[in-house]
């Protein structure tokens, strides 16, 4: 099976300080894969470069085996089925819940497709049905991130890019919202998560990769990398 | 009683036609985050196309407006092509600039072609006072404002009302999200910068009929003018933009009518200094770029 994504020596700099250096990563449909690291390792940097909002120095993204990303533009990479759940929501707090929503669906011209995403967001999210008229802004943490995942999902992506979907979210709200990723995976949506919650990650996810400093220092799949030393040390907090 | 209302009136047409330029400003400032200092002289080509047109091509109401648009608009496309895009995210500084010796050649460049005075318009609205219960308009009047009440409801229709007006609010408050779902951030900086200019444009031409006259320097007047309101209102809310330009119309009026012409700005920008001084960021809010 060819991969849905393929990242080969990618480098990105801002100015003259190295971001990330020569990643290399991969993800088959249908997978979960999830990218670990901490502060400032270059993980929103990944994803940004994904999207084409970062600029590559060097390396190529390869989707679903004929499109270089590092090519395109952020709107045509929408176009290509990729969509993203941002780092702290990014919603668009001076519009309403279903304004960002139709957001969500911009590229859609057809208006009873758009009015069906919605039905089915507002099905899968009752909580935004009641609140759709207020301003996004005045939601709290969870349902922000609510919207900012229905956002995502409207335009029945082929990818999800997920920058740390769990900070800054309750630790009961934080279960919801991993479920809520599994059960994305299990529509068939591939998965590319960034995440510091570790434990929580690669309890879900088939693959991951440990970035330090811009680099990726560890790969494999999620059940053996969470017996490595290294990721036991940093991020599950204990000596193994 | 009945000047006071008068006047308010007066003020009302004036203040109207300071709303469509302010609003112009506000919008390429919201969305793009420049600040465009050639947009009053986008103003000034407009008066001057809606001239041309009806020299040259009919005298018909219809097409002068239809005429200042086009040559406001695309005044505009050129402007956001070939200055604003190339120094798109360099300092704000650069684009002030740039746009700021725009608007100097503009103006220079039509004082070289019509001279540095004022140019008659021919008369297409007659000079006819309509009685409207204790005050009365000229048709010159009622013509300007019914034009700029028109563009300002669209204005606010396709910002609040469209799919692409949702996508510019989008792209004003988060560009880089606006453009990973999907939306031409290019393209709706161009097509903002030409809708404000065709807003310009159309107001410019019902300026230049109400004055009878189209002038090289026309911009500056409306240009200071539609600056400070924006200071003043904060440009948050476009409603907030509309409010403060008729106010300032009105109280401009009103000083012209009880007082005298020569306290005119000095009260104005006393009022701005005011304001700033105690609402930094306008009285209705601001997003800082």
């Amino acid at each position: 099976m060819s991969a849905l994504l393929k990242v080969s020596g990618l480098s990105v700099a801002y100015g003259a300080v190295p971001a990330i250096l020569d990643v290399s990563l991969e993800l088959q449909p249908g997978e979960v894969r999830v990218i670990l690291g901490a502060n400032g390792a270059g993980k929103t940097t990944i994803i940004k470069t994904l999207l084409g909002l970062v600029r590559a120095r060097s390396g190529t993204i390869q989707f679903d085996g004929k499109h270089d990303l590092t090519r395109l533009k952020s709107h045509q990479i929408h176009q290509l089925g990729i969509a993203w759940v941002p780092e702290g929501r990014q919603l668009w707090g001076s519009l309403t819940v279903l304004e960002n929503l139709r957001m969500g669906a911009f590229i859609e011209h057809d208006e009873a497709k758009v009015e069906k995403g919605i039905a089915t967001m507002f099905e899968r999210f009752p909580r935004l049905k009641e609140r759709r008229h207020q301003l996004a802004a005045s939601l709290s943490g969870g349902e922000q991130q609510m919207v900012a995942i229905a956002r995502a999902l409207i335009s029945k992506p082929r990818l999800l890019l997920m920058d740390e979907p769990s900070i800054g979210l309750a630790p009961l709200v934080v279960r919801d919202i991993f479920d809520l990723v599994r059960a994305i995976n299990q529509d068939g949506i591939s998965v590319l998560m960034v995440e510091q919650n570790a434990r929580q990650a690669l309890a879900l996810a088939h693959w991951a990769y440990l970035l330090e400093i811009g680099q990726i220092v560890e790969s494999g799949p999620a059940r053996e990398i969470s017996t490595k030393e290294r990721v036991q040390e940093v991020f599950l907090g204990g000596a193994a | 009683m009945d000047i006071f209302l008068q006047q308010i009136m007066n003020g009302a047409v004036i203040g109207s036609t300071y709303a469509v330029v302010a609003v112009g400003f506000a919008l390429v400032f919201i969305v793009l985050r420049v600040v465009n200092f050639a947009h009053p002289e986008i103003f000034m080509l407009g008066m001057f196309s809606g001239l041309w047109a009806a020299l040259h091509i009919s005298d018909n109401l219809a097409v002068v407006l239809v005429a200042g648009a086009i040559g406001a608009g695309l005044g505009g496309l050129v402007l956001e092509r070939a200055v604003i895009r190339p120094l798109h995210g360099r300092n704000m500084l650069m684009t002030l600039l740039a746009t700021l010796g725009v608007s100097i050649i503009l103006q220079n460049g039509m004082a070289i072609i019509t001279g540095p005075d004022p140019v008659p318009y021919p008369t297409i609205i007659p000079n006819m006072s309509v009685p409207l219960g204790p005050v009365s308009l000229t048709a010159r009047q009622l013509v300007n404002f019914a034009a700029c009440i028109i563009l300002l409801i669209t204005a606010s229709y396709y910002v609040r009302g469209t799919k692409y007006g949702r996508a510019t609010r989008a792209v004003a408050e988060r560009p880089d999200v606006a453009a990973a779902f999907g939306v031409n951030v290019s393209l709706i900086s161009l097509i903002t910068v030409v809708f404000a200019s065709l807003m310009a444009g159309i107001a410019a031409v019902s300026v230049g009929l109400l004055y009878g006259s189209a002038w090289a320097f026309v911009g500056l007047l409306y240009g200071l003018k539609a600056f400070i309101i924006l200071l003043v209102a904060g440009n948050r809310y476009f409603e907030g933009v509309v409010f403060v330009a008729i106010a300032l119309g009105i109280i401009e009026a009103l000083i012209t009518g009880y007082v005298s012409s020569g306290m005119r700005d000095v009260v104005t920008f006393t009022l701005l200094i005011g304001v700033l001084y105690f609402r930094p960021n306008g009285v209705f809010g601001s997003y800082n770029a």
